[in-house]
């Protein structure tokens, strides 16, 4: 990317997905496709971490299928595997013009970023105009604090606080989760923020919430805040992206199976790859 | 898990002094990479009560350990990290406390073992290549001294670590690939390798720059010279009988 060294508050974005994109919706890209329209680059440079699911190949392969044969320039950046790339760290980060960060554990996530300074460097890309995109813990990590299973049962976190107030994500997909939330945000532990469905994404422009979509129909968002310590909640509406395609593809029911799928493969150890 | 060796496992068994020891894995380095996972059961569960232990899948029932992380891992007698990424690994411990726990693991006389990322956490000060530069890395200190691996891998490997120690890094080991340092307490006992005509090094800073001298590693294959590895610190501090840490440290490329 050659822009200016900080770009106008407008020009600077976060897409945060509740679920969704390659990794959850291998037939469905509308997300993914919202997610190359935010930038003006004809072919914009792509850049994947998949930090927080420690690097897994289904992951990698998942982001090249649905990039490779898109207008843009899809790579994957390490943090477990040198391969040959050794090009520095800020070098590669700066250069991009979208972020999309997968999801997983948001504990590791941070750690690992910050560990490395990635977290500075991510923060940089965002005031340079970089897009930052995200699911599940890759959306969570840009706000004040999110719900994790990072260590088994859920529980608040804190993220990066790029963006103000919290956020949780597969409010539909996974149930235990959201009572976590509510319950952080009744106490004070988390602010007031986001519930996303699988499907949803929330556009920031700067600081802002802009436009809220979907790739699914029926799937929503709530809007929940604690005032005087009762839960103050609001149903919102996103805007369905495109046309949904035929039949059940891109429904729930295919992306549960899908997510069992991914799991089944993440559990590895009695599968066939050693 | 060299691909065509066992034999640092294997005396990495021995020192567990167990007819079927409890050991565990940690993935962490690789992220957890699955077939990792399914290259130690393979090559540990028939001799071992094996488990490995999953900072990534913590939510998912994946097959390792999940609840309470200090009772298991402090329950073993071997605990067996691999490699890939120092950094990331430590960066993911810290955030779960397993730094902590390691500590009280090597107090306890759990041997502690690993190849690459796997020997450089366990020193005070570490040499780590990854993402352009060499960096300096604080580990967990255990062993005071700082260390680096598949130091034949590479030949500015040699010159980045001697440049390290002269600019203050601390002294330290060197080992290269099919080797491994062997500590009791603080003190390097023995250096053994899989392969024949293999070395560790002892680097230190000097007046003018650094001195490295070469140590002998017993090759533990049959043509080994000896069956039983030389002691290289007779007059050194060997830990107290009630009291007897260890970590084995070796190096050699990440079989990821």
């Amino acid at each position: 990317m050659s822009g200016p060294d900080v770009a106008a508050m407008e020009d600077r974005a976060v897409f945060a997905m509740g679920g969704g994109g390659f990794a959850m919706e291998p037939t469905n890209a509308l997300l993914d496709d919202f997610v190359l329209g935010l930038v003006r680059a004809k072919q914009p440079r792509i850049l994947f971490l998949p930090t927080a699911s420690g690097d897994t190949n289904a992951e990698i392969n998942a982001f090249r299928a649905r990039f490779a044969d898109r207008i843009c320039v899809p790579e994957h950046l390490s943090l477990f595997r040198l391969g040959d790339a050794r090009r520095p760290l800020r070098e590669t980060v700066l250069a991009q013009d979208i972020i999309y960060v997968g999801g997983g554990s948001m504990r590791n996530l941070l750690a690992i970023w910050r560990a490395h300074g990635l977290d500075r460097l991510l923060l940089e890309a965002w005031r340079r105009g970089t897009v930052l995109a995200g699911l599940s813990a890759g959306a969570m990590c840009w706000f004040e604090g999110g719900v994790t299973c990072s260590s088994g049962r859920p529980g608040p976190i804190e993220g990066l606080g790029l963006l103000e107030g919290s956020l949780t994500v597969h409010a539909d997909g996974e149930p235990e989760r959201l009572p976590a939330w509510l319950a952080g945000v009744r106490a004070g532990i988390l602010p007031g923020g986001w519930a996303l469905d699988d499907g949803v994404g929330l556009l920031f422009r700067g600081r802002r919430p802009e436009r809220l979509v979907s790739s699914r129909p029926g799937a929503a968002a709530l809007r929940v805040d604690a005032i005087a310590g009762e839960l103050v909640r609001h149903r919102l509406e996103p805007e369905l992206l495109g046309a949904a395609p035929d039949g059940p593809l891109g429904g729930l029911d295919e992306a549960v199976q899908e997510l069992r799928r991914v799991r089944l493969l993440r559990q590895g150890i009695t599968g066939e790859r050693g | 898990m060299e691909k065509d060796s066992s034999l640092l496992d294997d005396y990495v068994l021995s020192l567990a002094g167990q007819a079927h020891p409890r050991v565990c894995f940690l993935p962490t380095a690789s992220g957890d990479a699955d077939h990792y996972v399914v290259r130690f059961y393979r090559r540990f569960s028939p001799e071992c009560e094996a488990s490995h232990l999953s900072l990534f899948r913590r939510d998912q029932g994946a097959g390792g350990i999940e609840n309470d992380l200090e009772a298991h891992l402090l329950a073993q007698h071997l605990i067996y990290v691999g490699g890939g990424s120092v950094v990331s690994m430590l960066g993911a411990w810290r955030a779960h406390g397993l730094d902590a726990v390691l500590r009280k693991a090597w107090r306890k006389g759990i041997v502690l073992c690993g190849p690459s990322a796997g020997s450089l956490c366990w020193f005070r000060e570490a040499l780590s290549e990854f993402h352009g530069s060499s960096t300096r890395v604080r580990g967990l200190g255990l062993l005071p001294y700082s260390n680096c691996v598949h130091y034949d891998a590479e030949p500015a490997r040699r010159a980045e670590y001697h440049r390290f120690v002269g600019d203050g890094m601390r002294a330290g080991f060197a080992a290269e690939d099919g080797v491994a340092l062997h500590f009791r307490g603080s003190s390097l006992e023995h250096v053994v390798s899989s392969r024949p005509g293999a070395f560790a090094y002892r680097v230190e800073p000097a007046e003018d720059g650094v001195v490295e001298t070469r140590l002998d590693a017993a090759f533990l294959g049959p043509e080994g010279a000896a069956p039983d590895p030389p002691a290289l610190a007779p007059g050194g501090a060997p830990a107290s009988p009630a009291f007897a840490p260890a970590a084995f440290a070796c190096t050699r490329p990440l079989a990821v």
